[in-house]
């Protein structure tokens, strides 16, 4: 399995989070208020295309809408292989967290 | 969605589109746009328009690049050319010096000549309309005159020398018409004067006398700098001078000082300071420093120009002044010695020859046309030499374009990797060539008597065409590796060996090249050479008189000349002095003369009035003339030519002529003598050259007077060793006598040597170029030679082994050379030939071209190449063999 960043991983879990069109813009909108830092689309962009390369996560293009001037959004959805790869992240940062003894 | 009227900046969302992907644009900008209209309900339209600038920057990077991924691919190919390339010249930093070096020196000589040819080429192409000016030209006897005389030549009122341009003016064909006289013209007077301005006497020369100014600011514009053409040009006693003229005069800071209307003083009259103008290029036919606007033109005839209006042609202006040319001149069509009116383009003057009274000396448009070629013939050595080091260079190189060929580069990458080289390491030449150009034009105008300015490299078209010229060398020299080196399969690469100069070829590409290159080495070797020895002929020629220890200056009338005469002889280091006939002259006008009793009229007299010691103080022999030291007054002689001419008319020997009558201008009709002018002639004496040796002998009718009746030049021989000292002497006595016209000796060989000045420049810039020739050649055989003796170590090693002497590897090495040079020389023979004889046209007394010349200089080059040759292998032959077999 190929390694993830600390921004695809964050996206990663906006995606899933979120219901509806999931497009660049509004993920780094979602960016914003979860984290309240502020990102730049462009960033959030290549993050994305190095996602879909590994293959995380899949696209296709949506509708038209009028505040687009009429231009079409890319929709992203988490694959399988995406969604077993955080779930993988998950359980294996739990098992870490486990093992710390005087957290509590 | 209230701000919907608001749109991003155009020019990002352009840009964005320019840089972007196609396949992502269309994502990301519907992102940026639905964010820039999110913004605008929270943030201001400037905010919101910043916040999308930034956005589109944000996406600049190799992400949304992927239209370019192809250039991605080839960026660090380019790289690796870069760096190979630059490898390869360190590698060899003497042999790329060499051939750095011999580019720029070529490249800038060629640029050179291109600057003077188009300078020539562009003569008096300064004034606007200069396609619609022409200059009229008056056909009388056998010459033409290229100034227009007034009715009464010097007597001439005001009126009456407008008269031409008066009538010109009403012609709906001639927009403009103007005339003036340039005092440095032959019929301009060279005129010297002091100048009176406020507290300070400066030396006045180059003036321009006009008597029309409007007409004149009409056809030849000038800009004013200074005061206005209306004030200049609409009063008369007005003064306009240069600018360059007011530097020297008034320092640098002229521009701040108050010089409009000053009073200016020339010879008791007073004029004011009207203006001050730009100063013409060097490239138009007549030139000034001082314009002298007044009511008449001190001359007695002035060069006549016209504009056409458009739609006309000179042709229905020249047909117009000929239908009513009577009331112009009168009496016109009556004299037969008159032939008509025509009139020249503007642009045509300049290259324009054989006219009477020309303003400046006409270019000789064959010795541009030579130095054009002599330009092409560097240019081609440049690129066969450069060609044929690039070749060896690339020789040494096939294992590493093999290697290229191994790790995947198709012929088209090598094919590219070796042009783009060679266009690199040639455009590196350029700062080279720009500092030599810029330094060597102040030594080149000097030479060519030109004036170009330094910055003239600057200017656009020619930085332009210098880049251009050394992209193409780099090409031309790339171009032959570069398809060969592509094609070659990669085992011939990989293992073949260097194959030049394995084997003697004759007919090789590198042969043919290195052959064409000796040829035009020969050639402007022989043809310099040619040249240098006409000057020598012409320089030693006998001229029938003696040139040395002459000095000669203007005098104004007999009167000041029998005063200063015997003013002279009181100085010891005077040995005698003379009136008129300065020998060395520029053609004058002829008249015409037949011998009394006879039809045959001929037209090519030079009729002279001198006194006998003008003949004494160039002690040209005169046997008749010792009768005017006995008491006679005047005598009438002729010279050989003219004595020949005469006697073959009369069927007799020359010498019967002595006692005869000779009539000139026997179509004159006067009240004293009826037709024409007799003269008995008393003697004959042997030719000597008058003028230039461009020009054959011409009759000279000569009236010698024992005391000079009038003057205006006068000769003085001086024997002397401190010639500053005698000159001094000199300027002291004259100066008794003369105190307007200051005091300006010029030595008679100083004016003989001027006569061929034209000539001499042709001369050096060949002697240059051919100099040039020779180093770039063998800048090319260095790097050829020391390649080939490298590689040839083995087979010179094998052959020392077995017995052979230094001499006999070095015949070998050498064999080649010889074969092509003799060659060469059989080929450059016809050529050479050709050209000096071309170049020879314009002597009429001139050398007999010899081919022994042309195998000379062979020899001397085929001498020059063995030796470096010999020299440059010196090196290989003594290594022991034993050393270079076992590597």
């Amino acid at each position: 399995m190929k390694g993830l960043g600390y921004l695809e991983e964050t996206i990663l879990l906006l995606i899933l989070s979120m219901r509806g069109d999931v497009y660049g813009y509004v993920i780094s909108k979602a960016y914003e208020e979860h984290m309240g830092k502020k990102i730049s689309i462009s960033a959030i962009h290549s993050a994305m295309s190095r996602l879909e390369k590994k293959g995380l996560i899949k696209s296709h293009m949506g509708g038209a809408t009028a505040e687009r001037g009429g231009r079409r959004k890319r929709i992203f959805q988490v694959t399988e292989l995406g969604r077993s790869t955080i779930e993988e992240i998950r359980a294996s940062r739990q098992k870490l967290w486990g093992l710390i003894p005087d957290l509590e | 969605m209230n701000n919907k009227q608001h749109t991003p900046p155009a020019w990002a969302d352009q840009f964005l589109a320019w840089f972007c992907d196609e396949g992502l644009l269309e994502e990301i900008q519907g992102d940026l746009h639905e964010a820039y209209y999110d913004r605008l309900t929270s943030h201001s339209k400037a905010k919101a328009d910043q916040l999308f600038v930034l956005d589109v920057f944000r996406f600049c990077k190799p992400y949304a690049f992927e239209k370019y991924s192809t250039l991605k691919q080839y960026l660090p190919m380019f790289q690796n050319y870069l760096k190979i390339g630059l490898r390869n010249i360190l590698h060899r930093k003497g042999f790329t010096a060499i051939n750095l070096i011999g580019l720029s020196v070529g490249i800038s000589a060629v640029m050179l000549i291109l600057l003077y040819w188009n300078s020539e080429n562009t003569y008096d192409t300064y004034f606007p309309d200069h396609d619609r000016i022409h200059r009229l030209m008056n056909n009388y006897r056998e010459q033409t005159y290229t100034c227009m005389r007034f009715t009464d030549y010097y007597q001439t009122s005001r009126e009456d020398q407008l008269r031409l341009t008066n009538r010109l003016k009403a012609y709906e064909e001639v927009q403009a018409v103007c005339h003036f006289v340039p005092s440095v013209s032959a019929i301009g007077g060279r005129d010297k004067y002091f100048i009176q301005i406020g507290e300070q006497e400066v030396l006045g020369e180059n003036f321009l006398y006009l008597n029309s100014g409007m007409d004149f600011q009409e056809v030849f514009p000038l800009t004013f700098l200074k005061g206005s053409p209306e004030q200049a040009f609409t009063s008369f006693q007005t003064i306009s001078i240069t600018d360059r003229l007011a530097k020297r005069w008034f320092g640098e800071s002229w521009k701040d000082q108050n010089l409009i209307n000053q009073d200016v003083t020339i010879q008791d009259e007073v004029f004011r300071l009207a203006g001050i103008v730009e100063a013409l290029p060097g490239n138009v036919h007549f030139d000034f420093d001082i314009i002298i606007h007044q009511q008449e033109i001190p001359s007695w005839a002035a060069y006549t120009y016209f504009k056409l209006a458009d739609g006309y042609t000179a042709e229905q202006v020249i047909d117009r002044i000929a239908q009513e040319v009577d009331n112009i001149f009168p009496g016109y069509t009556e004299d037969v010695l008159s032939k008509g009116i025509i009139s020249i383009p503007l642009t045509k003057i300049h290259f324009s020859s054989g006219n009477l009274y020309e303003i400046k000396v006409p270019a000789n448009k064959a010795y541009l046309d030579t130095f054009a070629v002599v330009g092409l013939i560097i240019l081609l050595i440049i690129w066969t030499n450069y060609t044929n080091l690039s070749v060896s260079m690339y020789a040494e190189r096939q294992r590493e374009l093999g290697m290229r060929k191994v790790v995947g580069a198709l012929a088209r990458d090598i094919s590219m990797q070796i042009l783009i080289e060679a266009i690199l390491l040639a455009l590196c030449c350029l700062p080279i060539c720009y500092l030599l150009i810029y330094l060597s034009i102040p030594y080149y105008n000097e030479m060519m008597g030109i004036q170009l300015g330094q910055e003239i490299i600057s200017s656009g078209p020619y930085l332009g065409l210098l880049v251009l010229l050394l992209a193409i060398s780099g090409l031309i020299s790339g171009i032959y590796p570069s398809i060969t080196y592509g094609r070659k399969s990669l085992p011939s690469l990989l293992w073949a060996k260097t194959t030049i100069n394995r084997h003697f070829r004759l007919v090789s590409f590198r042969n043919f090249l290195l052959t064409t290159q000796f040829v035009m080495m020969v050639g402007l070797l022989s043809v310099t050479w040619f040249i240098y020895q006409q000057m020598g002929y012409v320089a030693k020629q006998d001229l029938g008189y003696e040139v040395e220890g002459v000095v000669y200056f203007e005098i104004n009338g007999a009167e000041k000349y029998k005063q200063l005469s015997t003013y002279l002889r009181q100085i010891p280091e005077v040995q005698e002095t003379g009136a008129n006939g300065v020998p060395g002259s520029e053609m004058f006008n002829q008249l015409t003369y037949k011998m009394e009793g006879t039809d045959r009229v001929f037209s090519d007299g030079t009729f002279m009035v001198l006194d006998y010691g003008s003949l004494k103080t160039l002690n040209i022999k005169c046997e008749t003339c010792t009768s005017l030291d006995e008491g006679k007054r005047k005598l009438f002689i002729i010279n050989r030519t003219a004595a020949h001419k005469l006697a073959s008319v009369l069927e007799v020997e020359p010498e019967q002529l002595i006692g005869k009558q000779l009539i000139t201008e026997p179509e004159w009709e006067n009240e004293e003598h009826g037709m024409g002018v007799p003269h008995r002639i008393d003697g004959i004496i042997d030719d000597y050259k008058y003028f230039s040796l461009k020009y054959p002998h011409q009759p000279l009718l000569i009236n010698v007077a024992a005391e000079a009746g009038w003057a205006y030049q006068m000769m003085v021989r001086l024997q002397t060793d401190d010639w500053q000292k005698t000159l001094e002497k000199v300027k002291e006595k004259y100066e008794k006598v003369e105190t307007v016209i200051p005091f300006d000796p010029l030595f008679l060989e100083e004016r003989i040597r001027n006569l061929y000045t034209n000539e001499r420049r042709s001369g050096s810039l060949m002697g240059i170029m051919s100099a040039l020739a020779i180093l770039l050649s063998f800048m090319g055989l260095v790097g050829i030679v020391s390649h080939m003796a490298f590689n040839r170590q083995k087979e010179i090693s094998i052959r020392k082994v077995l017995g052979a002497s230094i001499q006999h590897i070095l015949l070998t090495l050498n064999r080649e050379f010889i074969l092509l040079m003799l060659i060469a020389t059989i080929i450059s023979l016809p050529v050479a030939l050709f050209f000096a004889s071309k170049w020879l046209e314009s002597f009429a007394f001139k050398i007999a071209l010899s081919p022994t010349v042309v195998f000379l200089v062979g020899i001397v080059a085929l001498g020059l190449v063995v030796s470096l040759v010999s020299f440059l292998a010196r090196e290989t032959v003594n290594k022991d063999p034993a050393e270079v077999l076992r590597a």
